[in-house]
């Protein structure tokens, strides 16, 4: 047994001493590495700034010319830089990750079998914002990966083609789908282009893809749909979604979703739904809304009487009138916050 | 009757030695898992999307929770570091859980605080009684600071997500300094997956000895203690690779109330926090667990490495004792309120796989250690045992774990390597050799009390952690203490 022992010990400091040379080493390596990767993209860097600086209209030439090792090790800045730029600046670097090639690979890497590379494509086509890559970005919205379904969802947003619209509401209807929220915030980046599609889909069986799209034509500002989106309000099963339209007639702010919103806050309908209606009549703004949501600063269920409350103060002076009338505690919270956030608009010192 | 009393020290001794393997042996993997899992978090950096969530107007907001009891010292850098933190929209609620000192003091005067008449919802239940809620007149829909009666950290808490007005909230300590994009890290799980992520926990390190300028650490440097710097290797090993272990596993059972993330509304369904529990932060994830996995609900529990939350640690021996008495009874009590989940299939891995692991190889753990202090020496006395099998059933023990430690700093200095001084790794590597030598012993003796005082029910005490505080001013730079 001793026997053993020993040469179980013996293995075990040759283990620990190798452990403790592998940190030494993986350290000196990282140091030589990240030395010579900075010495490689000086030049470059210092030759995109100078080229952003310019507005894009001197150095590209420089920039193709870079060798591909230094390229490379600058490249993430590269990136970097192009999702901050906009307008000339954007798109004269654009051209020089397009004359580099960059697209080509990435979109030849859109049909690897690592899931990163793929993953990682898709990021740099969206940054490029790369038109002729949507169809093949459309198909990764189907990929076996959920992260590579998310980073094309993420880059068609960025792309903006409403084209995309209804394979990213397909791409919900599964049963493994895309998070609504980015799902939402793609669809809102497509801009108004996409709202007949998303208006369209308020008919989908499936009760998260008609959440989203109510989200996104709120978000949208598409005041086309509000008759549509009201008729959700009124009919859907599924609660979520009825909160969904709420929360969109509130952002749509036109005079047509008062009603529904209006009919939405009777106490038979769920708690849920009244404090989302009376939030979003706040957002709208309404003042005919006042004597509705006065009503309900005294209402039993808790989210409703505050809810009520602060879309009162939302609306103005005429909900601020009719908290002062008002003895429920909520109202007198309301109030109270208008009351700080008033002086700290008139900059009033304490 | 001796050649007994021999064979029985000497099966003993074996079985301690086998204990100990089979300990450093789960240690190990959980360091695997966690290198897996990291190498897979830097490969998928570049495409995480971080930045598009800090743009986006649909991500989750967050309710930053802060529960404080005679934070006095370092109350307004804490929130101010608060203020500062990179995520599209969130609020913070500093629940006063009835300080003696001048806590409430400070923010009043740090933040202009404006007292409201804010109606507290009852989403969960709270013992303790609302004296008052302020307003921040400068960010009056930001800051929230909320004057109650003392009813401890739990019910500070539960006052906090009664006031919370967003659906996720994370919990963190008056004493945490977060990374600027800490709360953009643990949130993004939820904005992922969010049908099934229900909490996300977010890394501890220790704080003392950084270099802390405008509540950001700026340095990251080793302390000077060598007590200090054990617990910096400690909380390596088992605070970042083993949690990140748990978490790949789908076996994550405590996330640090110093940083943690959860949905609002399941914290509400299963009642807040238990006030009853000294671990209330564990106790959360394990009800958590538990309530789902009745459910039968598909969801997830999981941890992120990286960015990471600064903590104060005891420099003392005295209250490093006290805290971890405090833990193990923590560990004691949720294990024994929720010992029908333990070994019980229906509670899948969390049920077979990281309860029983928490019983055998943490409950238990110190237990086992005293115990082969008492039984090795007494089987050399007895002759069950001769010195040279003692020595080396003694370094091949310890040896191994300090392999396991010097594995977390190996996986560290491959993934983070958050501590860039070479001297500093130096002293890691010392400090991972160092802890066995007395500091493991100490703490067992603490974590047996612990455990015991669990047993026999008695009453909590919490002890005090003497603060200085982190840097208040954003020009000035220093290093953290604590006060002698």
């Amino acid at each position: 047994m001793q026997a053993l022992f020993t040469i179980v010990l013996e293995i075990l400091l040759a283990i620990v001493a190798g452990t403790a040379l592998g940190i030494v080493l993986v350290r000196l390596l990282r140091r030589s590495r990240q030395r010579r990767q900075a010495r490689l993209a000086a030049g470059p860097r210092r030759s995109l700034l100078a080229f952003v600086a310019d507005n894009g209209e001197e150095g590209s030439h420089d920039l193709v010319a870079i060798p591909e090792d230094a390229w490379r090790a600058a490249e993430p800045h590269a990136l970097a830089l192009l999702r901050k730029l906009r307008g000339e600046a954007h798109l004269g670097l654009v051209s020089v990750f397009l004359r580099r090639g960059t697209a080509r690979t990435a979109l030849g890497q859109l049909h690897s079998r690592s899931p990163v590379r793929r993953a990682r494509a898709a990021q740099v086509l969206g940054d490029l914002e790369l038109r002729q890559a949507v169809p093949e970005l459309c198909r990764l919205l189907t990929d076996r990966h959920d992260e590579v379904r998310v980073v094309a969802v993420r880059a068609l947003g960025r792309i903006g083609d409403p084209a995309a619209a209804w394979r990213i509401i397909a791409a919900l209807d599964r049963s493994d789908p895309v998070p609504s929220l980015l799902a939402t915030h793609t669809l809102v980046q497509l801009g108004p282009e996409a709202e007949v599609t998303l208006s369209a889909a308020l008919d989908h069986p499936q009760a998260r893809v008609r959440a989203v799209c109510l989200d996104a034509l709120g978000l949208l500002g598409a005041t086309g749909s509000v008759h549509r989106i009201a008729r959700v309000l009124k009919e859907d099963t599924h609660l979520d979604v009825r909160i969904a339209a709420a929360a969109a007639l509130g952002r749509l702010g036109t005079r047509g979703a008062l009603d529904p919103l209006t009919l939405a806050l009777h106490s038979s309908r769920p708690p849920a739904l009244r404090a989302a209606a009376a939030k979003a009549l706040g957002d709208l703004g309404a003042t005919s809304a006042v004597p509705t949501l006065t009503a309900l600063l005294t209402d039993d269920a808790f989210h409703v009487a505050h809810e009520a409350a602060h879309a009162l103060r939302h609306i103005g002076p005429e909900g601020l009138a009719a908290l002062q009338e008002s003895d429920s505690p909520h109202a007198l919270e309301a109030l109270a916050l208008a009351e700080v956030l008033t002086e700290r608009k008139a900059g009033v010192p304490a | 009757m001796l050649e007994l009393v021999r064979d029985v020290l000497r099966w003993a001794d074996l079985g301690i030695f086998v204990y100990f393997v089979a300990l450093n042996s789960g240690y190990l993997i959980l360091i695997a898992l966690a290198g897996l899992e990291f190498a897979k978090h830097l490969r998928r950096m570049p495409f995480a999307g971080s930045d598009d969530m800090f743009r986006s107007p649909l991500t989750l907001p967050v309710s930053v929770i802060m529960p404080a009891y005679n934070e006095g010292p370092g109350i307004v850098a804490a929130v101010q570091a608060m203020t500062a933190l990179r995520y599209p929209r969130y609020e913070i609620v500093v629940v006063d859980d009835g300080s003696s000192d001048d806590t409430f003091e400070q923010l009043r005067t740090g933040f202009e605080l404006v007292e409201v008449p804010r109606v507290v919802p009852d989403d969960v239940a709270y013992r303790s009684q609302v004296l008052a809620v302020y307003v921040a007149r400068a960010n009056p829909e930001t800051l929230t600071v909320v004057r109650k009666t003392n009813g401890g950290k739990a019910d500070a808490l539960n006052v906090g997500i009664n006031l919370s007005r967003h659906p996720l909230i994370c919990m963190v300590d008056a004493d945490s300094v977060l990374d600027p994009d800490a709360l953009l890290s643990v949130a993004k799980p939820f904005g992922d997956d969010p049908l099934r992520v229900a909490a996300c926990g977010g890394v501890v390190r220790i704080a003392n000895g950084c270099k802390v300028i405008g509540g950001r650490v700026v340095d990251v440097r080793m302390p000077k203690p060598w007590l200090l710097r054990i617990q910096v290797v400690e909380y390596l090993r088992a605070f970042l690779m083993g949690r990140t272990g748990w978490s790949r596993l789908g076996g994550l059972v405590v996330i640090s109330g110093a940083f943690g993330v959860f949905r609002r509304d399941l914290v509400v369904e299963i009642g807040g926090l238990d006030p009853g529990t000294i671990g209330e932060d564990a106790e959360l994830v394990v009800r958590l667990h538990h309530h789902l996995r009745q459910r039968k609900q598909d969801y997830r529990v999981i941890f992120v490495a990286e960015p990471v939350s600064w903590s104060e640690a005891p420099s003392s021996l005295r209250v490093l004792g006290r805290q971890r008495r405090r833990w193990h009874r923590g560990i004691a009590e949720i294990l024994g309120k929720h010992r029908t989940m333990i070994g019980n299939p229906r509670y899948g891995r969390i049920g077979l796989v990281a309860l029983p692991y928490y019983v055998v190889f943490e409950l238990l753990a110190p237990f086992i250690e005293l115990a082969a202090l008492l039984l090795l020496p007494l089987g050399l006395w007895a002759d069950a045992i001769n010195t040279g099998f003692a020595l080396e059933f003694v370094l091949v023990a310890y040896g191994y774990g300090m392999l396991v430690s010097l594995s977390a700093l190996f996986i560290e200095e491959v993934s983070f390597h958050r501590y860039p001084r070479w001297s500093d790794l130096a002293r890691g590597m010392a400090a991972a050799f160092l802890e066995n030598f007395g500091y493991r012993q100490i703490l067992a003796f603490a974590q047996v009390r612990g455990a015991l005082a669990a047993v026999h029910g008695r009453q909590a005490v919490w002890g005090v952690m003497n603060r200085e505080g982190f840097d208040s001013t954003l020009e000035s730079a220093g290093s953290l203490h604590r006060v002698p």
